[in-house]
């Protein structure tokens, strides 16, 4: 065994390309949360933007008429999510799982309604799915080329998103009425924020996140959308999300960290003698122990989950 | 209460009619039931030519032909004894993970007939669709090994589980028959059905391979397997199809393919249904009759030499005379 098959610079690239839809989809989260909604539905969300984005690309070809579309569908799923929990003061995690299962089936349906094939979207030919940007002067430097260059575009929204979502949540006033919203609404209220409104404003900044997350998958990494192929990163994002102590960058770390386990097992196989099912088991141990042995405690948002009903 | 009871009994409803479709137009017609993979009908590659064999025998027999795909490995079995609460004259089960349940349901309705693809089922009324995929890996493995540049080569399976061990050595002894220090890195891209549909692992699998120096990667991964299309073509390597021939997918990406015939052998059961001579037991479909081979056509005529072809036609007789032995990863164990 060759240590140098495992730990090698296209590791970090590929890092970087596991860990981005989950970067998304956490901040969008984070935003829903902050608010103080629970967004279990991530995944559903995902699921509809990486079904659009393949699909609205195979009719249009061009991925970034598909990239909008994503954002927009992602941005609808989550309308559902936000007027039954907001405006009808739903329970979040029934609303949430109900989405999730919605659409495991709505993208195949619409499949087959449109391409006549539930299982999966057309395979897009390589120039219709996003450019690889190279970012000259980073190109050529060891590491950092392989961190920030020769990726997707919505690779470089993620990494940009990460800073501009921590200004949003800590140097706004946006920012601070979400949060305020989220741990005491009571309190918002009184001194004139709308709660639903920004609980509104969360809910579908993350449905637009996600939706671009899973548009990712589906015309980034990939070059179709096929039945489920999420494969549970939404609840991976969450978890980061948690484990990330709701923190734009405590969480995106926290999806990093999970990338680069994913990334190692990939290259484990068939070079160290473990079973496969072992070593595929490494991310979510890894995850587990490193932010549960050194993270500690994390704290939601004090609201979250609580419906707001405005005192008469 | 009430209302919840309500949209209970209206869900049930919903989902009986998910199952199979209400109503019986099938006119007096023998009716054919096949029950998909998890995979879905439109894999491009193993339910597709299950589906494209069913396809055929409708549009040459008079039958009345049914499908469903469960979307989870929990819904076969209610879509599977929906046919036969029906009745219904053939129900065909696409996919090893169905043959436990069919076992079941088979002993259940004795009179009705069924088919398994890739499984085993000792039943009278049910015929077992086996084939012989690891002689058809070894000839593709036998083209890749002579075709590598680099003497590193890959094989990207789907489900880690016996049957996709079977294309493996299969693969590895036709490339290191072809070419004895050929290198070949296998990887799987899950340990659970939801490995047949996560295309974006199978791109970073094969992407990880690219990386070691492989320049031909075989798939046999279901839909994930379309991901090593996608990372053969960004890098200007070589992928081989699996199951269907899937040469067109990516033209001029993809080396070739290891057909295995699942249209024919669907076609020919209801075939000797219609005929009255549906038998039960192990068909077998290997290389002496055409039920496994590789994909020659206009896509990728111009990437395989001549004396590569003949080479594997050669060892294609040798196999069939049993002078070369190709193990079997299923019957060891």
């Amino acid at each position: 065994m060759d240590i140098t098959d495992i730990l090698n610079l296209s590791l970090l690239a590929s890092m970087v390309r596991l860990s981005t839809p989950l970067v998304l989809a956490a901040l969008g989260g984070m935003y829903s949360e902050r608010g103080g909604v629970i967004n279990i539905a991530l995944e559903g969300i995902m699921l509809a933007g990486a079904f659009t984005a393949a699909a609205v690309t195979a009719r249009t070809a061009n991925p970034w008429i598909g990239l909008v579309s994503a954002a927009i569908a992602g941005l609808l799923v989550a309308a559902i999510h936000a007027v039954a929990t907001i405006q009808f003061k739903a329970d979040q995690v029934v609303v949430g799982t109900a989405i999730n299962i919605l659409f495991l089936g709505v993208p195949a349906l619409a499949s087959g309604a449109m391409f006549g094939s539930t299982g999966s979207t057309p395979q897009l030919p390589r120039e219709q799915t996003l450019p690889d940007w190279n970012i000259p002067g980073i190109d050529s430097i060891p590491i950092l080329s392989q961190l920030f260059s020769g990726h997707k575009p919505i690779v470089y929204l993620a990494i940009l998103m990460v800073p501009a979502s921590w200004y949003v949540l800590y140097r706004t006033r946006f920012g601070l009425r979400l949060r305020a919203v989220g741990e005491n609404p009571e309190a918002a209220d009184t001194a004139g924020v709308s709660v639903a409104r920004m609980r509104y404003a969360g809910v579908l900044m993350s449905g637009v996140l996600a939706g671009i997350g899973g548009a990712y998958l589906s015309i980034g990494q990939n070059s179709l959308f096929t039945r489920n192929m999420t494969a549970g990163r939404g609840f991976i994002a969450l978890a980061a999300l948690i484990f990330g102590k709701w923190h734009p960058v405590g969480a995106s770390l926290a999806c990093l960290l999970f990338g680069l386990a994913e990334a190692i097992s990939i290259r484990m196989q068939g070079v160290v003698s473990i079973p496969v099912q072992f070593i595929q088991l490494i991310p979510y141990v890894l995850t587990m122990v490193v932010l549960a042995g050194f993270i500690g405690r994390a704290t939601p948002p004090k609201a979250i989950g609580v419906p707001y009903v405005k005192e008469k | 209460m009430k209302k919840l009871s309500l949209a209970i009994a209206l869900i049930f409803t919903l989902a009986l009619a998910g199952c199979v479709g209400a109503g019986d137009e099938s006119g007096g017609r023998l009716r054919v039931g096949i029950v998909f993979d998890i995979g879905g009908k439109d894999d491009k590659s193993f339910n597709a030519a299950a589906w494209e064999g069913v396809r055929l025998a409708a549009q040459d027999f008079p039958i009345h032909l049914r499908d469903v795909e469960p979307g989870d490995p929990t819904s076969i079995e209610p879509c599977m004894r929906a046919f036969a609460e029906r009745g219904y004259d053939l129900i065909i089960g696409v996919g090893f993970a169905q043959a436990p349940i069919m076992d079941q349901v088979a002993r259940d309705y004795p009179r009705l007939k069924f088919a398994i693809i890739d499984g085993v089922i000792d039943s009278p009324n049910v015929a077992s669709l086996i084939f012989e995929e690891h002689e058809g890996a070894f000839l593709v493995g036998m083209i890749a090994g002579n075709l590598t540049k680099t003497g590193k080569i890959g094989f990207v399976g789907g489900m880690d589980i016996p049957l996709i061990h079977k294309f493996k050595t299969g693969y590895e002894e036709g490339a290191k028959y072809a070419n004895p220090n050929v290198q070949v890195f296998a990887n799987y891209v899950g340990v659970t059905d939801a490995a047949w549909n996560n295309p974006g692992k199978g791109k970073e699998l094969a992407t990880a391979q690219i990386d070691r120096g492989a320049d031909i990667l075989f798939q046999a991964a279901g839909n994930s397997g379309l991901g090593v299309f996608d990372a053969a073509e960004e890098t200007n390597k070589l992928a081989i199809g699996v199951d269907s021939n899937q040469n067109w997918v990516k033209p001029g990406f993809i080396l070739t393919s290891m057909i295995k015939r699942v249209d024919v052998s669907v076609y020919n059961t209801v075939r000797d249904l219609i005929d009255g001579r549906f038998q039960g037991g192990i068909h077998l479909f290997g290389l002496e009759n055409d039920g496994v081979g590789y994909a020659l056509d206009q896509y990728n005529e111009k990437l395989i030499p001549k004396s590569v072809l003949d080479e594997v036609e050669r060892a294609k007789r040798e196999i069939i005379a049993g002078r070369i032995k190709v193990t079997d990863a299923m019957a060891e164990k």
